[in-house]
């Protein structure tokens, strides 16, 4: 674990050294020339690594010949807002959002990253390693922490999963709260502020390696089916140049060493194009709890079933 | 404990003590008020710090309470923990919570044993007490655990929205960065008031050497004048021109003198001895030379008529008696010179032997003779020059009293001295003789030296003794002398 850390290390001083340079080719470039790209990032990336972000929108924007800026907001409810107003062109969400109905319809897939081979992940139910509980049954009446009221893995499948047993599910847990981001959730399991959360399999992974003693104290109760990896959108308003050529610069990562690199630091295998069938599942899921749940209305006009839980 | 012994006696030792117990008395007041003020300082602050911590999580509070995000809450009281502001590196932070009205946890640093939506656990009564008491709070305040082992103060702030009361954050801070300042800053004004009262008797050592100096020098003098040894004072250093250096030039300028004074009576005495020598050898030869005269004439007159056995039979007494007075006077003055010179401890006699001469002075005169010893046979009057002294003066008294006449010798023990008094119903001292009565060969007799009284008085003097004479026209004569009994005895 020790060593996949200096790797990591060598390989942020790496980019670091390496691109230092080219940072005031960028800058230049920006001011000079087209406007930025903005592109939205959510809980689904890990927040922390801010000179790695900075780093991977120097490559895609050389990539792009486009400056390419991050934009990172708290929830998935600002990216899709910002999506709708046209102030982000592509963003990285999750595939509850995207399976949400739209009308009109402003976005559409254009990629979907390969995470051990597939473009699959799971929704993790996790308690604290020396709690009693087995599943997600002895977590009534406990404290419970989602990610994101519109995360699939840190909030839908849980959802989904007492809404199957036919229990309250505003009453089920004692007290429950959003950490909008699946790092602290884990976080707040491990600190006991939590009994029980929902997170991401490929954030709760990733952070086993780069944090073991904070994932350690926490262990997985229950495993969901596998689920679409949350997908890379496109703005329907963006050029269709542009989504062409970023569409092939995330596939392309896997072939350049720069691009490699930063598949690495993501611990992701790349990205691919996949059909919009690959979310099926989670749109299944919605409309079962939809109709588990009659009187629940929707609110937003382009939310879905699931109202956010207000107390 | 021998309190008495432990006194300092000395004034330069009092004076010094004195300062240092004042600047000490000074120090430590100044040192224990400080000590109490940063006490009351650093409560304030640690106050004022629970205070401000509660209130940085108070302020985005109502938000995340309103909208059920435990989590924030909770986030805000971990930044309120590692992101600590600067200058609060010192502070504990032992626990920090947020209650709403009803006591229910929000968020508790210690999730564990004290789980979010529920009420928090209370393992004894102060908790219990904190927990109601932070129930009813309106306004910032701050409650205490007291201070002592493991104490604490909680900063209480309520959190309001629209004037409606949300809940209270409750930051509880330890007591030990109190400890830990007080005990800092305690440890550096002991160690000040300690160098203070190290400075201050070294101060007061300095002062009280720099007055009390030439106070002992003077004292110093003072007993050398006593002893009489004038030449040997040194001058007192006058080192200022304040009292002290006044009364140190004084005492100099009057050791000064009694130095000369002595010098000069030195010198005279000196002058005095020469000119009693020359009178002395004056006396000699006057009284030598009178006789000389006769018997030079007779031997002359014998010489011329050798054959006339009726001049040799007129002339030889003549020869015998000149000769003898020679001879007395000569007799005299060595008695005199052997007495000052002998050390005659080889003889012992008490005066009870000297009675037996003066029966054999008196030869058969029909004089009373008083004798009244009152010393006992156990003193010792082993010095002739005693017996030399009322021999003497009884020699005086039995020529001075006519047939019947009274002399009464009486010698009794007077404190530490022996005194001998010898009286006669004699004639008495015409006044005119009475200041020449001690002069050497001053004389009323036809066939006396002039030396006897002389003598008694040398020898007085030279036991350190007093000689007294009280004497009336026709009234008699008593001598007293008072002797050292050290002097009479050894």
């Amino acid at each position: 674990m020790r060593k996949s850390w200096a790797a990591y290390l060598c390989l942020s001083v790496f980019l670091c050294v390496n691109m230092s340079s080219g940072v005031r080719a960028a800058n230049v470039e920006i001011s000079g020339a087209a406007k930025p790209i903005r592109f939205g990032l959510t809980a689904v990336v890990v927040r922390e690594n801010l000179r790695f972000l900075d780093q991977w929108a120097y490559y895609l924007s050389q990539q792009m010949g486009r400056p390419v800026k991050f934009v990172r907001r708290r929830s998935y409810r600002e990216v899709m807002d910002m999506l709708e107003s046209g102030s982000l062109d592509f963003a990285w969400i999750c595939g509850f959002p995207y399976v949400q109905k739209r009308e009109p319809e402003f976005i559409k897939l254009i990629s979907v990253p390969i995470y051990k081979g597939h473009p699959l992940y799971h929704s993790f139910i996790i308690v604290h390693n020396d709690s009693p509980y087995q599943s997600l049954e002895d977590l009534k009446g406990k404290t419970f922490a989602y990610s994101d009221p519109e995360s699939n893995s840190g909030f839908l499948y849980p959802q989904y999963l007492l809404a199957q047993r036919g229990t309250n599910k505003e009453t089920f847990f004692r007290q429950t709260f959003f950490t909008f981001n699946h790092a602290e959730t884990v976080e707040a399991v491990a600190e006991r502020f939590a009994d029980g959360g929902a997170v991401d399999s490929y954030i709760w992974e990733y952070l086993k390696e780069f944090r073991p003693a904070l994932v350690n104290r926490t262990r997985v109760i229950n495993r969901s089916p596998a689920f679409g990896f949350p997908p890379l959108v496109a703005r329907l308003g963006v050029d269709l140049e542009t989504v062409w050529r970023m569409k092939r610069v995330f596939r392309g990562m896997n072939d350049k060493p720069d691009g490699r690199k930063f598949l690495d630091g993501l611990k992701l295998d790349g990205f691919g194009d996949f059909p919009p069938g690959l979310f099926d599942n989670i749109r299944e899921m919605v409309q079962k709890i939809h109709s588990s749940q009659p009187r629940a209305k929707s609110k937003a006009s382009n939310a879905g079933a699931i109202t956010v839980k207000k107390e | 404990m021998n309190w008495p012994g432990l006194l300092p006696k000395g004034l330069s030792v009092k004076f010094a003590l004195t300062i240092t117990a004042v600047v000490a008395g000074v120090a430590f007041t100044i040192g224990a008020v400080i000590i109490t003020l940063d006490w009351q300082r650093f409560q304030r602050e640690l106050e004022n710090k629970a205070l401000l911590l509660a209130h940085s999580v108070a302020v985005t509070a109502p938000e995340d309470i309103l909208q059920s995000d435990y989590w924030s809450l909770y986030k805000s009281l971990k930044n309120m923990v590692s992101q600590i502001p600067g200058g609060m590196q010192d502070t504990h932070i032992l626990t920090g919570m947020i209650q709403d009205p009803n006591g229910i946890v929000l968020a508790h640093l210690n999730p564990n044993d004290n789980p979010l939506g529920m009420h928090p656990v209370h393992p004894n009564d102060l908790e219990t007490r904190l927990f109601a008491a932070a129930g009813e709070v309106r306004s910032p305040t701050i409650l205490s655990s007291g201070i002592g082992e493991g104490g604490f103060l909680e900063g209480v702030v309520p959190i309001y929205s629209d004037e409606k009361l949300l809940g209270v954050v409750r930051v509880r801070l330890s007591y030990s960065e109190l400890y830990m300042k007080s005990l800092r800053s305690t440890l550096i004004i002991i160690g000040l008031t300690l160098a203070l009262v190290v400075l201050g008797s070294l101060l007061g050592g300095a002062i009280s050497r720099r007055i009390t100096m030439p106070l002992t020098a003077m004292t110093e003098g003072m007993e050398i004048v006593g002893r009489g040894e004038l030449s040997e004072i040194k001058p007192i250093p006058v080192s200022n021109d304040d009292e002290l250096g006044i009364l140190a030039s004084t005492f100099n300028k009057m050791a000064k003198e009694l130095a000369e004074k002595k010098f000069l009576e030195e010198q005279i005495a000196v002058s005095e001895k020469l000119i009693a020598l020359g009178r002395i050898s004056a006396g000699v030869a006057h009284e030598v030379n009178n006789p000389l005269a006769g018997l030079m004439n007779c031997i002359d007159t014998l010489k011329k008529h050798p054959e006339d056995p009726e001049l040799v039979e007129r002339y030889l007494p003549l020869l015998d008696k000149g000769l003898n007075r020679i001879k007395n006077i000569v007799e005299s003055l060595l008695i005199e010179l052997r007495i000052e010179d002998a050390q005659d401890t080889d003889r012992s006699t008490t005066l009870e032997d000297l009675r037996d001469i003066v029966e054999s002075e008196i030869n058969g005169r029909d004089i009373d003779f008083v004798w009244h010893n009152h010393l006992g046979e156990d003193v010792m009057i082993n010095r002739r020059r005693v017996q030399q002294i009322a021999l003497n003066l009884l020699k005086n008294s039995i020529q001075a009293v006519d047939e019947s006449g009274v002399v009464t010798f009486r010698t009794f023990r007077d404190g530490d001295c022996v005194v001998l008094e010898v009286s006669d119903n004699g004639p008495g001292i015409p006044a005119e003789n009475r200041t020449q009565l001690f002069d050497p060969f001053f004389t009323t007799k036809t066939n006396g030296t002039g030396l006897g009284l002389w003598i008694v008085y040398r020898l007085v003097e030279s036991m350190r003794g007093v000689i007294e004479v009280e004497s009336e026209e026709g009234g008699g004569t008593q001598f007293h002398v008072s002797l050292p009994a050290m002097e009479v005895s050894t």
